[in-house]
């Protein structure tokens, strides 16, 4: 086992980009070692020991690495971006993209999220204990396919175009979501139990369940009986017809 | 007085009917000459494949793509080829980089540059947008360029081939030149941009274009009429109609076949057909869609009137954008992708969607075969100009990839054996085992343009001609590019040397200087009589239905910056 | 005295190029053919509270100095910065963005336009599913039907309808307006919409579900509408949507009703989908209702100098892009930008208020002409020509179609480009020296 600890010196308002800080990328290293990694600083690069405290326990490979950000690290961006392995503890806010394009491994938040939390993952875990703000587990610009894998656990709300261009994987969110959850999603799976609205505009495919209110249903939903999951009775709706949408929308 | 002395180069070029052979170079002011002094600076280069400039006569890179990076900033962050593609920090050098498909104007010159390419026409400049084609020229460095003015559903152009007005007809298509800078005549699924106007398509070559009773074939052959009249540097450059629909190499060779009776004015052939690759499918329907390269080079085999280029697919992303707005519709809804559309008032349609071409889709493994068989099916590489339609038929970053396929069969198999038996069934690439040699490579990508676009100065190292050169890292009697081929692909992806203007651009597949290059248009002289009747009607189109002034309509001189003006007299 | 034909008006993005104008010793004295809004820019341009002199911040006070030191304490200023936002360039000539474009590329800068704060949300919707358009001269030869989506042309761009659109006559639209049907869609009765045919009212932010009834209503799935979508009846959808398949051809202009309503970009996004669909019945296209002269021409010239229209971070030395993350409003509201450089706009004016509020804690220049609450918060302000009076350039129309801006009379005053250009060269020098 090896642990990471990283502890911020002090609070910045110029985000640093960590997409260097993952568990692949510290495996093996020394104290010394992970301090020399450079991270942008807006337009420079700067050491991570100029930013962060430093302590490790043990080396060991790459799945069994845990960081863990001790405190505040929300103007940290990419904490976790690419990782394939190994674990991520956040204990506070964290910074837009965390768990970018993310593939295996953990990342457990204990705090809130910015921006595009797990944007393009494909594999692993996020937990995110706090409230996550716009486009949870959506692609990049442009792009037509945002997450493919893995799972996103939000025990708290979010914010707009949750889910979008979403191909696979799982989301859930325990509370309340903004506009257009699952816009343009082509597969995977969307459990949201507190309200939202406009979903699953020009779905394709995939499931979205949403267990509380829906405000403004778009009219491009057919109605399709019920359907029964975990115990629960839903109303079935099929579309997005104008997307010729085989996509399932279940609605209390 | 700047001189080089290039030693021990191994000169392919086939205008001089140099086959590999190893010489000396000399160069002095950016031109070839015959010999130079002895205070020249010397470059070996080692016996390494040496040869003129490449020269990309069909390429989508000013005007138009800017549509395709818009409404794809996700190509930007695309590495599939490295080296050639992705985000570059800026350097001391060159400015920054991203792209792939789509690559931003510095991009473009500095990646042409180290596959060994000087020159580049832009193959569609709608007239009225013309500025911006040359605002992004002038941010393109290295390269030489040149564009191709769209005149294939012009309204002044159908009335006045409807009227029978030859000679307004050929005063009209040298001020539009004039007017956007252009170097010739290009036609895109000729009357089809005007019926898109109303969102229908032309059908073939005798459908009348709706409103203008003037049918595509008219409008070829009055177009040509008038590009012999004015005895343009380039021949009609056609874009043939029914582009992209299975069946269509009938209308294909049919287009080709009209020009037959065409006299030429100008020592070069009397029609270019362009990315014919799309224009050469078989079947009545994408269920049974087939190649129809073998009949397609049947005729070119027996046909000596004219040339093409191949619009080779390489499979990955690409970006397809052309003036032919129908098709680019008719894509959009088939593929569910994004579409853009661009109809310029009075003269002709646009669109751009992006899309991916898999081996793994029967019609793409196809369409990729269609390609190659063409360019080793029709005998006299002469008539051919490799092109893949960039980004069309996938990014010219690409180029090295594809000269591995028309020189290695073994190349070929590796990509054959990844498709399944539908596809297989439906081309007859896997029995053909022609290999080019770097000769006819070399033909196919500089000398034929120096023919087909009557540029004497470009595509050779003939004393006289512009001293744009590459040379690449391979010692051509040591290397078997059947079996070699990832070598070969190596070499021509960087240049160990590109010289433009005799100044050294790339060096060891970097970039070492990044000069301005120059802008070719043609002014082609017409009877002053002629011109005022013309302008006269033309002064009509604008009061009334143009939606700017006349007088803001020509491209004014600062747009240019290092220009070239091609004179030509018209025949009247 | 010399009177200047086809002058381009640098106004508003209909970029009307046919005003005549009288100089008289150096002067305009007379304008011909411009609306009320572009003639108050040509003569105005006296009357406004033009900056007369490059000044330097010092002791709290704006104090004269030259060009030289302006551009000096300017350069100063973006050497020594982490993160510089350059914002702006929309009231300006595409060779003066070019120049920005360069400058922030060499200092690392991020750079975005005007489109932050309105027709952004555009470029994003074709990013999702691209933009059909045309040559406003299609619409004006061609539209039979013509729809004004949440803009209101009547007083932003006054020659619109009678040039353009509703009133404009062509070659197959020889009955001009009596010879098509013009549809306005607001959330309130407009001037313009007091001019339709047919005006529908739609409840504040409902845009996308109208715009999805419609979809359903094209593609033959009447039955998924309800009763009332967005404040509207389904029979009133239904006619909507049957009186634009039937056009000949139809077009859609939208404005910042749309692009800047809840779910902004995802209704332009949603109207692209529709002009998609509509195909299948006839003719149809989406044009945006773009307001500053050249804010179309920042994104075509960032476009091809970046890869992207707006909102660029050159941090890492290559163009980044993500709007929400690296807009202009984005960096100042998070209070990320150590410096910012205003050019040809005021976001003092326009910016959320927390935004302003963190442009007063750093150092900004400002480049303009005019002054504006921006330079009440500039530390180094320099003063630029009036580009399309003063200066010459280009423009690109709302509809993407270049013109040439002519230069009217002469000034003492730099260009916006050549200002651009001396920063640069200020910018290398103090690096070099560095």
């Amino acid at each position: 086992m090896q642990a990471v600890k990283l502890s911020l010196k002090k609070a910045n308002k110029i985000p640093i980009e960590a997409d260097t800080v993952s568990p692949d990328n510290f495996a093996g290293k020394t104290k010394e070692e992970i301090e020399a990694i450079l991270a942008w600083y807006g337009n420079g690069q700067c050491p991570l020991g100029d930013f962060f405290t430093v302590e490790v326990e043990g080396s060991d490979s790459t799945e069994n690495t845990k960081i863990v950000f001790d405190g505040d690290v929300s103007r940290v961006k990419r904490i976790g971006q690419g990782m394939s392995a190994g674990e991520i503890e956040i204990n506070g806010n964290v910074d837009m993209h965390c768990g970018f394009g993310m593939k295996g491994g953990k990342i457990t938040i204990n705090g809130d999220a910015d921006s595009w939390l797990g944007c393009e993952m494909k594999g692993g875990e996020i937990i995110l204990n706090g409230n996550a703000s716009y486009y949870v587990g959506s692609g990049y610009r442009g792009e037509s396919c945002g997450m493919r894998g893995g799972k996103i656990t939000v025990n708290g709300n979010a914010k707009d175009y949750l889910g979008e261009h979403m191909c696979g994987g799982e989301i859930l969110v325990t509370g309340n979501v903004g506009l257009l959850p699952a816009i343009s999603n082509n597969g995977g799976t969307i459990v949201i139990e507190g309200n939202a609205t406009m979903p699953a505009s020009e779905m394709k495919n995939g499931t979205v369940i949403i267990k509380g209110e829906v405000s403004d249903m778009l009219p491009s939903y057919k109605e399709d009986g019920t359907e029964e999951v975990e115990g629960v009775t839903y109303r079935k709706f099929v579309g997005d017809v104008n997307a010729s949408g085989k996509g399932v929308l279940l609605v209390k | 007085m700047s001189e080089i002395l290039i030693k021990n180069a191994n000169l392919c070029d086939p205008i001089q009917g140099i086959n590999c052979e190893n010489m000396d170079i000399c160069i002095r002011d950016g031109k070839i000459v015959e010999s130079v002094s002895e205070n020249a600076e010397i470059i070996d280069a080692g016996g390494r494949l040496t040869m003129a400039g490449g020269f990309d006569g069909h390429t989508h890179s000013a005007g138009k793509i800017n549509v395709g990076r818009f409404i794809n900033p996700n190509d930007a962050r695309r590495k599939l080829v490295p080296g050639l593609s992705g985000p570059e920090k800026r350097t001391e050098k060159t400015r920054a980089q991203v792209g792939y498909n789509t690559p931003n104007t510095y991009a473009i010159g500095y990646r042409y540059a180290k596959l060994g390419y000087t020159t580049i026409c832009e193959a569609a400049i709608p007239m009225l947008a013309a500025r911006h084609t040359h605002e992004e020229f002038k941010e393109i460095p290295i390269l030489d360029k040149m564009g191709l003015s769209l005149f294939g559903s012009n309204w002044q152009v159908m009335e006045y081939i409807r009227d029978k007005e030859p000679e307004k007809l050929a005063a009209y298509v040298a001020w539009g030149l004039k007017a956007s800078r252009g170097y010739g005549v290009k036609i895109v699924n000729a009357g089809g941009g005007e019926a898109w106007g109303w969102g229908k398509n032309v059908n073939g070559l005798y459908d009348p274009v709706p409103n203008f009773d003037v049918t595509p074939a008219e409008i070829l052959m009055g177009l040509v009429e008038a590009n012999e009249k004015l005895q343009l540097p380039h021949s009609v450059h056609v874009h043939c109609n029914n582009l992209g629909k299975p069946g269509n190499y009938e209308t294909t060779i049919e287009t080709m076949k009209m020009f037959e009776k065409v006299k030429p004015t100008v020592d070069r052939q009397s029609l270019h057909v362009t990315h014919v690759q799309f224009n050469a499918y078989a079947g009545t329907s994408w269920r049974d869609f087939e190649t129809g390269a073998p009949m397609v080079s049947d005729y070119l085999n027996s046909a000596n009137h004219l040339t093409f280029d191949l619009g080779q697919v390489i499979f990955g992303p690409a970006v397809t954008m052309t003036a032919d707005g129908p098709v680019e519709y008719a894509n959009s809804r088939l593929l569910h992708e994004k579409w853009s559309n661009q109809d310029i008032e009075l003269e002709d349609a646009s669109g751009v969607v992006p899309l991916s071409y898999s081996p793994k889709s029967f019609i793409n493994a196809v369409q990729w075969a269609i390609g190659l068989e063409l360019a080793l099916l029709v005998e006299d590489p002469w008539k051919i100009m490799f092109t893949t339609d960039s980004p069309n038929g996938g990014s010219f970053v690409n180029y090295p990839e594809a000269f591995t396929y028309l020189m290695s069969a073994k190349k070929r198999e590796q990509v054959i054996s990844g498709f399944g038996q539908m596809a297989l069934d439906r081309m007859v690439l896997p029995g053909i085992d022609r290999e080019l040699s770097f000769y006819e490579l070399a033909i196919m990508t500089r000398s034929m343009q120096s023919k087909m676009y009557s540029r004497p100065e470009k595509g050779n190292l003939k004393v006289g001609s512009d001293a744009d050169i590459a040379i690449y890292d391979i010692i051509p009697g040591d290397i078997d590019p059947s079996v070699e081929h990832e070598k070969v692909k190596q070499a021509f992806s960087g240049a160990a040397y590109t010289l433009k203007d005799g100044k050294v651009v790339v060096k060891d597949g970097q970039i070492e200087a990044t000069p301005m290059g120059r802008t070719y248009w043609v002014n082609a002289k017409v009877p002053a009589d002629i011109d005022s009747a013309m302008q006269k009607d033309t002064d009509i189109k604008f009061k009334k239905y143009y939606t700017v002034s006349k007088s803001n309509y020509m491209v004014e001189d600062s747009y240019l910056p290092n220009p070239v003006e091609i004179s030509t007299e018209g025949v009247f | 005295m010399p009177v200047i034909k086809d002058a381009v008006c640098s106004l508003c993005g209909s970029l009307c190029d046919d005003i005549t104008v009288t100089v008289e010793d150096n002067k305009i004295t007379k304008i011909e053919n411009a609306c009320i809004l572009g003639h108050s820019k040509f003569v105005g341009m006296f009357e406004h509270d033009r900056i007369e002199t490059p000044m330097i911040r010092k002791d709290g006070e704006l104090v004269p100095v030259s060009y030289e030191e302006a551009i000096g304490a300017a350069a100063k200023i973006l050497v020594n910065s982490r993160r510089t936002l350059s914002y702006g360039w929309c009231s300006t000539s595409c060779e003066a963005i070019s120049k920005a474009i360069q400058l922030a590329e060499e200092t690392g800068s991020l750079i975005d336009s005007t489109a932050n704060v309105c027709h952004g949300p555009s470029a994003l919707a074709a990013q999702e599913k691209g933009a059909p358009g045309a040559s406003l001269g299609v619409i004006k030869n061609r539209a039979d039907v013509i729809v004004f989506w949440g803009c209101n042309p009547v007083h932003a761009h006054p020659r619109h309808m009678s040039r353009y659109s509703s009133f404009s006559k062509g070659l197959f639209s020889t009955k001009g307006r009596k010879g098509r049907k013009m549809v306005v869609i607001d959330v309130r009765k407009t001037d313009t919409a007091k001019l339709a045919d047919r005006y529908v009212e739609i409840e504040q932010g409902s845009d996308l579900l109208l715009i999805t009834a419609l979809r359903s209503a094209v593609n033959g799935h009447e039955d998924v509408i309800p009763q009332t979508v967005a404040g509207v009846s389904k029979e009133e959808v239904l006619e909507l949507a049957e009186t634009l398949k039937n056009a000949q051809f139809s077009c859609v202009f939208f404005g910042m009703g749309v692009t800047q309503s809840r779910s902004k970009y995802k209704n332009g996004d949603g109207v692209s989908s529709l002009i998609s669909d509509l195909n299948q019945h006839s003719k149809a296209v989406m044009i945006g209702m773009r307001g500053h002269y050249n804010v179309t021409g920042f994104g075509q010239v960032a476009t091809w100098e970046t890869g992207f229209p707006m909102a660029i971070d050159f941090a890492r030395g290559f163009p980044y892009y993500n709007p929400g993350e690296t807009g202009a409003n984005d960096v100042l509201v998070r209070e990320e930008a150590d410096a910012a450089i205003i050019s040809a706009a005021d976001a003092g004016a326009h910016f959320p208020q927390k935004a302003v509020r963190h442009l007063a804690k750093i150092p900004v220049i400002q480049i303009d002409p005019y002054a504006n609450p921006t330079t009440e918060l500039a530390d180094v302000v320099i003063p630029a020509a009036v580009v399309g009076i003063e200066a010459e350039g280009t423009a690109y129309r709302m509809d993407a179609i270049p013109l040439r801006m002519k230069k009217l009379i002469d000034t003492e005053f730099k260009t916006d480009e050549q200002i651009a250009k001396d920063l640069i060269a200020k910018v290398r020098e103090l690096k070099g020296g560095a």
